[in-house]
């Protein structure tokens, strides 16, 4: 029975999305939003159609990461599915996924679900939708979060998971997830890391302490992997990990990730320890949705990311990452994740205000550039340079970093020089958007010139 | 180590455009300059004595968050309006800056008091005025140009001739992109409509803030910083705007 009403619904739909494909926009949450108007149920409806399970994947680093890990995985096994964009994961966004997939009758069945959702939604989609999995891939406190809002936000999910037959994949290494499974009542499976060379002992001294979810005291930790993930136990209630199902032992992160979960050895093109989170994450959820190891090894070994989202290069010996910086979230977590690395390092950051960077760059004042000051001496330079290096400058001198480790390099190609030939384990290249797309040249070429030792031949012939 | 404070007014109303910037400067430089410098969050309904703090700060914010303030404030106003005769350091930009005059009239007809604190008022038309914008002024004695980033839609007229403007527009709109007059300044207050945030790029003005605060606690600045960064940054605008 054709109800007259979805279809139109669906039509609607796919037209919106058409027309915003050539009006240029992404087009994400206004169809789903109107098709849900002319037929509420839509949404619904449209999710029965997935015929094994439905995965939702949240957490506040590494949703997207995450997911595209395991639709990629899930591509490699030839399954068909249903994969919200990133940018689009409320739950207008979500319908707006499953309009764009399926047929004009919203009959076309589909193996699986995949949808990335904010923590924040999850009670409103699983209002909607019954996933088999939900995947939480880590809770970071945001340094703005004064009011407890991720506090609440967790009890929200807690409360809306309860009772329902879902089974939750959680990080055993996070202490904000550690007491999920006693107070949901839920089957919960985890993931974790072994002992790493790359751990620390002490927490950095800006880090607020790390309070314990069951009882409020303080946690003690015996190591640190990366931010508050780590081997922690409270030392008034007792509260510790939960033992992993999967467990990513022998990490190496040089000159890419490999580790092993159980027999299977895994290697990514990725890097950095919050990435080696993202992809034990999603071997676990593949796994558990029974998905073979070759298929998984295969798909993450081929996995590439996205140019200037954490783009690695090898130019003499060194790693040279590049990464888009448009806003402050998105340059507060860059800079996070490259303060925690533990390496001595060049930073280089393009500040250009064309329109599609924003002319107006006072953003960079609403971001936490501080976050790199505790770690100051690891870094060696930071090489200010675009339209508007001054400013970058300016903004760098006051986070407190010492006006002789700014240079100030208006010039793209001289300051990427500086950045890789200076003194340092790793180099960081960010940049705002007009500057992307030179810097990634500049680099590429770079990297033919200088390939490292594990590269066969230079470009002239020679054989190393 | 003598400690200074700064109340910051309503930061979770009036909040706009980096403008915390314009603290984060401030705060920096004292504490290079030997000083230990508070600041303190006042938010509505609060308690304030102005004998308690050495200056004031407030940002924009929308219509709305503008009305909230203004019935907050005028019950504070006229001991306000004394402790700025005295020469009490403030600074307020752009919503903040337009609550100083006797009125706000938006585009679309509706009228908001001022606090009256000087005789200006202010229209509100659809189409804003935005862009980077450059200054000449003095400080201390010092010519000096000023550089910032304007975007407002609110267009301010002098109702008396004898206010003196923050400074003289050389490129950009100011007040009303009409008489060449930007922003306001009387004793150690200081109105604008300059976004960037203000102060990072604009050292001298900065400091004419920090003097002020050390002047009325008999503290004498005994450092010169080295502001050869945010010289470059502050010339790399001024030519940005010169040649556009």
């Amino acid at each position: 029975m054709f109800k007259i009403r979805k279809i139109v619904a669906i039509l609607v739909g796919k037209l919106i999305i058409i027309m915003s494909r050539i009006a240029g926009n992404q087009g994400s949450t206004l169809p789903g939003k109107l098709s849900s108007r002319i037929y509420p149920p839509l949404l619904k409806e449209l999710s029965h159609n997935t015929y094994k399970d439905t995965f939702i994947v949240t957490g506040t680093n590494g949703k997207t990461t995450t997911t595209n890990m395991v639709a990629a995985i899930l591509k490699a096994q030839g399954s068909s599915y249903v994969h919200n964009q990133a940018g689009a994961n409320m739950v207008n966004g979500i319908t707006t996924a499953f309009i764009r997939q399926t047929n004009l009758t919203g009959t076309k069945p589909f193996d699986y679900a995949l949808l990335e959702t904010d923590e924040a939604n999850v009670p409103l989609l699983l209002e909607v939708i019954k996933p088999r999995f939900i995947l939480i891939t880590n809770f970071f406190r945001d340094q703005l979060d004064r009011f407890g809002e991720l506090d609440h936000t967790i009890n929200l999910i807690k409360g809306a998971v309860k009772g329902l037959d879902i089974e939750l994949v959680l990080n055993a290494d996070d202490p904000l997830e550690s007491h999920f499974s006693r107070e949901t009542g839920l089957r919960c499976w985890y993931y974790g890391f072994a002992d790493t060379e790359y751990d620390s002992f002490e927490g950095l001294e800006n880090r607020e302490g790390r309070h314990c979810v069951m009882c409020g005291q303080e946690l003690e930790y015996l190591r640190f992997h990366y931010a508050q993930l780590g081997v922690f136990n409270c030392p008034q209630c007792g509260n510790h990990n939960p033992a992993p199902d999967f467990i990513g032992s022998d990490l190496r992160m040089t000159p890419n990730i490999t580790f092993n979960i159980d027999a299977m050895m895994i290697e990514s093109t990725f890097q950095g320890f919050y990435n080696a989170y993202n992809i034990l994450a999603a071997v676990s959820l593949a796994r558990l949705a029974g998905i073979d190891s070759p298929v998984i090894q295969k798909a993450l070994a081929e996995f590439q990311p996205q140019a200037g989202r954490m783009e690695t290069f090898n130019i003499k010996e060194k790693k040279v990452i590049l990464i888009l910086v448009k806003n402050p979230t998105g340059l507060n977590q860059s800079l996070s994740m490259l303060a925690l690395d533990g390496k001595t390092k060049n930073l280089f950051i393009a500040l250009n205000d064309n329109a599609a960077d924003g002319r107006d760059i006072s953003w960079i004042w609403d971001a936490d550039v501080e976050v790199i000051a505790s770690e100051a001496d690891l870094i060696n330079k930071v090489i200010c340079s675009g339209q508007r290096s001054g400013d970058m400058a300016v903004r760098i001198k006051y986070a407190d970093i010492p006006a002789d480790k700014i240079i100030i390099q208006p010039s793209l190609q001289e300051g990427i020089d500086q950045a890789i030939n200076g003194d340092s384990a790793v180099s960081y290249i960010l940049c705002t958007y007009t500057a992307l797309f030179t810097s990634r040249k500049i680099l590429v070429k770079m990297q033919k010139q200088y390939p490292t030792a594990a590269h066969q031949a230079s470009p002239q012939g020679e054989t190393i | 180590m003598e400690k200074l404070k700064i109340a910051h007014m309503y930061p979770d109303l009036m909040n706009l455009y980096g403008d915390r910037g314009n603290l984060i400067c401030l705060q920096k430089r004292m504490q290079w300059y030997g000083l230990d410098c508070d600041i303190k969050s006042i938010y509505l309904e609060d308690k304030l004595d102005f004998n308690q703090i050495d200056m004031l700060f407030m940002g924009g914010g929308s219509d709305r968050e503008q009305g909230l303030v203004y019935n907050d404030l005028i019950k504070k106003a006229d001991q306000l309006m004394q402790h700025i005769n005295d020469g009490l350091p403030m600074l307020c930009i752009c919503g903040a800056y337009q609550l100083l005059g006797t009125y706000y009239k938006s585009h679309d007809g509706q009228v908001m008091e001022g606090l009256g604190f000087f005789p200006f008022y202010t229209v509100g038309k659809k189409d804003r005025l935005i862009g980077n914008i450059l200054l000449e002024s003095e400080f201390s004695g010092h010519k000096s140009t000023v550089v910032g980033f304007e975007n407002h839609g609110g267009r301010t007229y002098f109702d008396d001739q004898n206010l003196q403007a923050l400074g003289t527009v050389t490129k950009g709109h100011g007040n009303n992109g009409e008489d060449k007059t930007e922003g306001i300044r009387f004793q150690n207050l200081i109105g604008t409509y300059l976004h960037g945030p203000l102060l990072p790029k604009n050292p001298l003005l900065a400091d004419f803030f920090i003097q002020a605060m050390t002047h009325r606690n008999g503290i004498e600045l005994n450092t010169v910083l080295d502001d050869s960064i945010e010289n470059i940054a502050h010339e790399q605008v001024r030519r940005k705007i010169i040649s556009a």
